[in-house]
Formats: structure tokens, sequence, C-alpha cells
């Protein structure tokens, strides 16, 4: 085994860009916290004024394409006047706008700074796409803690990220019920 | 060095969070290893030694690795367990340059014999640890689907976070 010399060399942690996959389930917001305790947040004991940013975090929402509110496999075809499609946009609007102030109030709560993007399309691709063109070092998701069937079924998308994307990948369980 | 169990007992009254690192003798784990010292461990960013670092190797049992019943198999089963352990000390040896090459020192370093998916999460339990961080190897669907991954099965059943650390992929 050859010893590679990594470019990333020991410049110690330079900021790292943290990117965190919210949506409107309670798993992704646990995320959220969880990353924020424990990556941005300094020393437990020590000097709370630490203004040095240890990096920058930004919240990625994916916003479900519009298709999926119109087409209707059962029932009669419903065609889907225009008022209709645009009351749906702005309803979805308002979901990821909700989503994302709930986010950055966490984030405030901490004193952490964020940036929030908003891509549309299917979450899995498109958070990993962002997580590309970001160049993050690092993207969190939230899990649900499906079984194996319903995984396979319903699809997960920490799943997904876990294996398409390019950078490390942190899954955050929900916190066991139990104690 | 004190006892193990005194570690434990003094890290949990202390409030260190333990983060576990699975690795064995790929480029892809050592990787994980460099990548995680460099991004929580260095000293510009150390608040206070904020995780007590547990590196994990998972020693395969010789009977797993051959199949019993081909002739011999006796035979050569002292030979694979000395080789397996060998290649285990190594792995720990090198995770040792590793970290001393970042100057982390409190560390713990085990060989637990088993499947590295058993070994991983029962760590995770054994030190309540808060993360587990892990290697890919990044096979594909139907590498994975053959050969099972360990990073997989830990990204689901670990009792904590888990993160799954991946050597980026050469697009030149």
């Amino acid at each position: 085994m050859e010893e590679t010399k990594e470019p990333v060399a020991t410049e110690g942690r330079e900021k790292m860009t943290v990117l965190v996959a919210v949506d409107e389930s309670e798993g992704s917001l646990y995320a959220l916290s969880w990353a924020l305790d424990n990556l941005f947040v300094a020393a437990v004991g020590g000097a709370p004024n630490k203004p040095q940013p240890l990096g920058r975090l930004v919240l990625v929402h994916a916003q479900q394409p519009l298709q999926q509110f119109i087409m209707h496999p059962i029932g009669p075809a419903v065609y889907a006047t225009s008022s209709v499609i645009d009351s749906v946009k702005k309803a979805q609007e308002q979901n990821s706008r909700d989503v994302i102030e709930r986010a950055k109030g966490i984030c405030r709560r901490r004193l952490v700074e964020a940036e929030a993007v908003v891509v549309a399309g299917d979450p899995k691709e498109t958070i990993c796409q962002a997580a590309e063109q970001m160049q993050t070092d690092l993207l969190v998701v939230g899990s649900r803690g499906l079984s194996k069937i319903r995984r396979a079924i319903l699809g997960s998308v920490s799943d997904y990220c876990a294996h398409h994307a390019n950078c490390p990948v942190l899954i955050v369980k929900p916190p066991k019920t139990s104690h | 060095m004190a006892a193990k169990a005194e570690d434990a007992s003094t890290a949990a009254a202390v409030g260190k969070a333990v983060m576990v690192v699975g690795i064995d003798d790929s480029e892809h784990s050592f990787y994980a290893l460099q990548w995680t010292l460099l991004h929580f461990f260095s000293p510009a960013v150390r608040p206070s030694e904020s995780y007590k670092l547990v590196i994990v190797t998972a020693k395969p049992t010789p009977t797993s690795v051959i199949s019993v019943a081909s002739p011999g198999a006796a035979d050569v089963l002292p030979f694979v367990e000395s080789d397996l352990r060998k290649i285990s000390s190594q792995v720990i040896e090198k995770a040792k340059d590793i970290c001393a090459a970042h100057s982390v020192l409190d560390v713990e370093y085990e060989v637990v014999e088993g499947d590295a998916r058993n070994v991983l999460c029962e760590a995770v339990d054994k030190h309540h640890a808060e993360m587990l961080v892990v290697g890919s190897h990044g096979y594909g669907a139907i590498k994975r689907a053959v050969l099972g991954s360990v990073s997989d099965y830990c990204a689901h059943h670990a009792h904590c976070t888990v993160m799954i650390v991946k050597k980026p992929k050469p697009k030149h």
C-alpha cells in the first residue's frame, strides 16, 4: 500500500462547508440541531465568546416538483386550471419558507449564521447535486429510521445520499425514545 | 495507563462525547480516519478536546475466511489465524501513527474478533458513542448487494449518528 500524500495536508480545519438537508420532518430539524451542537458550537465549558466561525452552514430544502400534486391516477382526470396550479405553487412556496424560517430560527438561537437554498426537484438527486456544486465538506441528513422493506418501497433520501454524494455524509438518527 | 473501565467512566464523568472510528486495512478507512482527525481534532479547532476517540478494527474469524469443509482446512487454520492477527495489529499500528501525526493523544484502540458490521455496532453500544465514523469502499449497487456493505449496515443499525467518509472520486 503506497502512501498517497493527501493534498489536504495539515492545514488544520479550514472553514468547513456543511450542507444540512431540511424538510418538514422532525428528524431533519433534529439533525440540524445535532449538527449545530456538535460541529459549530465552540467549547462546552470554555470561552463562550469565540468569534471565529467554525465553518459555513448552508441549509438546503428540496421542493417537490409540482406534477405530483396534479396527477391523480385514481378518479376522473382533473384538468388543472391555472388558478389551481397557482394556489398549489403558492402553498408550496409558503411551506418551503416556513421550513427554512424554522431551520434558521434554530441556527439563530445558537448564534450561528446560516445560508439557505431552495432547490426544486426530486430531493435525493437535487441534494446531492447541490452538495457537489457548493463543494461541501460534509452533508448532514436526518433519518426516519425506516425498516428495510419500507425503505425499498418509499425510498430513502439518506440512503441515496450516503451512496451517491461525493462528500462525506453524516446521518443523524432520531433520539431513542426509550430512556 | 489506567484500566479501560476507568477510562470509560472518567470520560463519561468529564462529559466527553465518544466517537468510534471503524477501520480495516483498506486505503478508504485510513482516509476516513485522517479526514476525521483533520476536521474534528485539529489543534486550530479543538475546543477543549471535545471528543474521545475510540478506534476499532474488526478481525474476521479464521473460519469465516476459509471454508471449513475443504480438505486440510484444520492444518491451515492456525496460519490463517496468525495472519489475520498480524493484519489487525498492522492496522492498529498505522492508526497509531496517523493519530500521532495529528497529535491526537487521547485515543483508545481495540481489536475485536467478529464480523465488522456487528463489531462496530456493538462498540457503539459499549462506549455509548455519540458518533460512528466509517469509510466507504464506494461499491456500486451490485457489488454492494453481493459483498455486503459495512457502512450501509452501520448507517441503518447503529444507535447513534453515523458519518460515512468517502474518498473523493478522481474526476480529472
